[in-house]
């Protein structure tokens, strides 16, 4: 019904809704046009992002408090200094859609003390350090599978034995699938860090800085 | 020998500051102190918060930051929703706050808050300040920072002992740090590119944001729409952009916004989208939003541009520079004569209305064109937050940028008279300052009136008073099976009677045939006055697009819900 007829006294002149000329297409939740016959989400897919931050209080809470009031899901954040004792750099690893990844470089450029900020490719250099403390009841076992997986054994006692490995997730998830044998009692993981490979640079920083 | 208080004083006159909005306390008393010395002119508010609306407000009006100052603890806590405001309208407002002495930070002493802690998420950047020779060129940057590229508010938070503290460094010039440059002219290939497609639209749109009013931008707009024909749509911060009475105007979009705008905006296939952060209550569902369109977004934000809705182009750029290269790159006008008509038929078809009964009670839209038609043109009008604000767009025809003066991302009640008390000190003298509120806006900050009276500031509050949170209970009678919990006020003060309390001059509106002559009154009364109008209760704002809804349906009325 035309809002003409309506006895509502609010209601203004007009077509009603249903008699409107209409579009034809459509958008996801992303606000990307799509095809209207599919209502496809967009994929998630990991990425890490490297930022160059200067070493000032509240830096990492800025970069932390991006991603919290985001509700983005960040798999790990390591942080440390650089060759410039000035400067820090972050590496970030999240999980999320392509328009969110995108958001997340761009919000963290945006942050003052960030000189420069960017994803990663996915053939850079990236470490992850993981420490692992494990019942001591076969210390001969566990020494063997820590070879195995190039770690090290930092510290042996009666009743504890604690070891250090070294690698890319990956590796670091399974040399954990092999020593779950020994009761672990304790984990630390770093997270991940990482630098662009070869010649290619991890951040830029403009000459004005350096 | 000089204090870091004194170079806080002296940074903000290297800077040109003329007024400091503020309320004292114990730790910001050495800065208090300074500003004894100081050519500065101190406006003491009755709350914090009603300083740093009316610091923003000055802020917009004037496009150079407004100050606000405020001790620590409760002082930096009751400027939370001023920053926050300022920050989601990209308002520049700059805030100092005191704080406890160094040695005490952390100790949880006596009005000691975590102020950066608290600010960080709702400023452009908020600075602790550590060193007494520095404070200066601190308060500076923040200053810098406030007024250029996407503007916003900035704090710096100011241990008493650094105040306190004796320098011999006097500061430099406002500067911006060596890391943020802020963009200006958008790259020229993607410009190219963006303007061809424009060329080829058939149903082309402006939709001019907030930016546009924050870079100056309106004539650059004025140029573009008018040389190739193209209609423009405004978001709310956008009100006063283009001209309302042109004829390629087509109001603002949104929640709210009038039935031509939305259709234009969910029927074009090219729009030129410059300086708007493609808000929710602009967008509707981003599902239904534009989707026929191919998006050409400008704004002086990289992170702005595919944030919410993805561009085809993006240009990062300052919206006058942006707005003349776009002008400069369009190969030819678009072939949009239909479409122009279509426009100009939906602006009749869908034409703002509302129905009078004389003997009844007095509509607020025909208060809002009534104190239209009796003020000029270059009137700035402030408002609170609600229905009050939304008739105040939508029935007051804006010709002049920055003349609309709302809060408008963080719909912050309470926003009006502070605002219209620092859109006075940024006017013109011979400029009107008029104030729309609702009673439960002007509830929460009328105290400022103290302010108003005085100072003797010459501002025309209108509260459209309906005893409800009018915004609430239209809500509750279309989504809540009109159940009207906590909207509806069981009694509200005499308004004109408060007012004079205060200091201001009071008046009441119960009818339709006292309209004319009290809003005249009202309006040359020197000094501020209050109009205390008794609307008709049962008013409700339409069109309307209810929350995530399709644009393009918005309803007329309570039937189309």
């Amino acid at each position: 019904m035309s809002s003409d007829e309506s006895d509502d006294l609010n209601a203004l002149p007009g077509s009603a809704p249903e008699n409107r000329p209409r579009p034809e297409g459509r958008r996801n939740s992303q606000g990307i046009r799509i095809d209207p016959e599919v209502e496809a989400e967009p994929p998630r897919r990991r990425a890490t992002v490297t930022a160059l931050v200067q070493n000032e209080p509240g830096v990492l809470s800025e970069v932390s408090g991006l991603f919290s009031r985001r509700q983005y899901n960040i798999e790990s954040l390591t942080v440390g200094t650089t060759q410039n004792p000035e400067w820090s750099r972050v590496t970030v690893v999240v999980e999320e859609p392509e328009s969110n990844i995108e958001q997340i470089s761009k919000q963290l450029d945006k942050l003052v003390p960030v000189i420069h900020t960017r994803e990663l490719e996915d053939h850079a250099v990236s470490r992850e350090l993981v420490l692992v403390k494990l019942d001591a009841e076969e210390p001969e076992k566990v020494h063997a599978i820590t070879e195995m997986y190039d770690g090290t054994t930092l510290d042996a006692g009666p009743r504890t034995i604690t070891v250090e490995l070294t690698g890319a997730e990956r590796e670091i998830d399974d040399a954990l699938d092999a020593l779950r044998q020994f009761n672990i009692r304790e984990i630390a993981r770093t997270g991940k860090t990482a630098l662009a490979r070869g010649e290619t640079k991890t951040a830029i920083a403009p000459d004005r800085l350096k | 020998m000089t204090t870091g208080a004194s170079s806080v004083v002296r940074a903000l006159e290297n800077a040109g500051v003329e007024f400091v909005f503020g309320v004292q306390g114990g730790a910001i008393m050495p800065v208090y102190d300074a500003l004894y010395d100081s050519e500065l002119s101190h406006v003491t508010m009755a709350h914090e918060q009603g300083a740093a609306h009316a610091a923003d407000a000055y802020g917009y009006v004037t496009g150079r930051p407004g100050v606000c100052m405020a001790t620590s603890g409760p002082g930096a806590t009751n400027l939370v929703t001023g920053l926050a405001d300022a920050d989601m309208d990209s308002d520049p407002v700059v805030a100092l706050t005191g704080q406890v002495p160094t040695e005490f930070v952390g100790s949880d002493a006596f009005q000691e808050t975590d102020t950066t802690g608290v600010t960080r998420p709702i400023t452009k950047e908020s600075y602790f300040a550590s060193d007494p020779d520095t404070v200066g060129d601190t308060v500076g940057e923040a200053y810098a920072m406030a007024e250029r590229g996407r503007q916003g508010p900035t704090l710096v938070d100011l241990p008493k002992d650094v105040s306190n503290a004796e320098t011999d460094h006097q500061p430099g010039p406002a500067k911006l740090p060596d890391t943020y440059r802020p963009p200006h002219d958008a790259d020229s290939d993607a410009v190219s590119e963006a303007a061809a497609a424009f060329a080829d639209a058939e149903r082309p749109v402006i939709l001019a944001g907030g930016g546009v009013v924050k870079a100056n931008a309106s004539e650059e707009l004025f140029e573009f729409a008018t040389e190739y024909g193209i209609p423009v749509v405004t978001t709310m911060p956008g009100i006063g952009s283009f001209p309302e009475d042109h004829d390629l105007a087509m109001s603002f979009a949104g929640m709210h916004g009038t039935g031509y705008a939305n259709l234009a905006l969910t029927l074009t296939d090219c729009m030129f989208a410059v300086g708007t952060r493609f808000d929710d209550r602009l967008t509707g569902g981003v599902e239904t939003f534009a989707p026929d369109a191919e998006i050409i977004h400008a704004d002086i934000d990289a992170a702005e541009i595919s944030k919410n809705v993805q561009a085809d182009y993006g240009l990062v750029g300052d919206a006058a520079a942006v707005i003349r290269q776009f002008t400069d790159a369009v190969p030819r006008a678009p072939d949009a004569d239909e479409w122009r008509e279509q426009c100009a038929d939906w602006k009749d078809e869908y034409t703002l209305d509302y129905k009078i009964d004389e003997d009844g009670p007095v509509k607020p839209q025909f208060v809002v064109e009534a104190v239209d038609a009796a003020t000029p043109d270059d009137t700035i009008v402030a408002t609170g937050v609600g229905q009050h604000q939304m008739w105040a767009c939508q029935y007051w025809t804006y010709t002049e940028p920055r003349t609309w003066v709302s809060s408008h991302g963080l719909g912050a009640m309470g926003y009006g008279v502070p605002a219209a008390i620092g859109a006075r000190y940024a006017a013109d003298d011979d400029q009107q300052v008029v104030c729309f509120d609702g009673d439960g806006s002007f509830l929460m900050t009328c105290q400022e009136l103290t302010v108003a009276a005085r100072e003797n500031l010459d501002i025309t509050v209108f509260v459209l008073n309906n005893e409800f949170i009018g915004m609430v209970r239209q809500w509750q009678d279309g989504f809540f099976d009109g159940r009207r919990m906590a909207s509806e006020y069981d009694w509200v003060p005499e308004f004109d009677k408060l007012a004079e309390a205060f200091g201001a001059t009071g008046f009441r509106i119960d009818d339709y045939d006292e309209v004319e002559d009290t809003v005249d009154a009202a309006l040359n009364t020197d000094g501020p006055s209050v109009v205390d109008v008794h609307i008709d209760p049962s008013a409700d704002v339409y069109p309307m697009v209810p929350s995530g809804g399709d644009n393009g349906l918005f309803a007329l009325g309570g039937d189309h819900l």
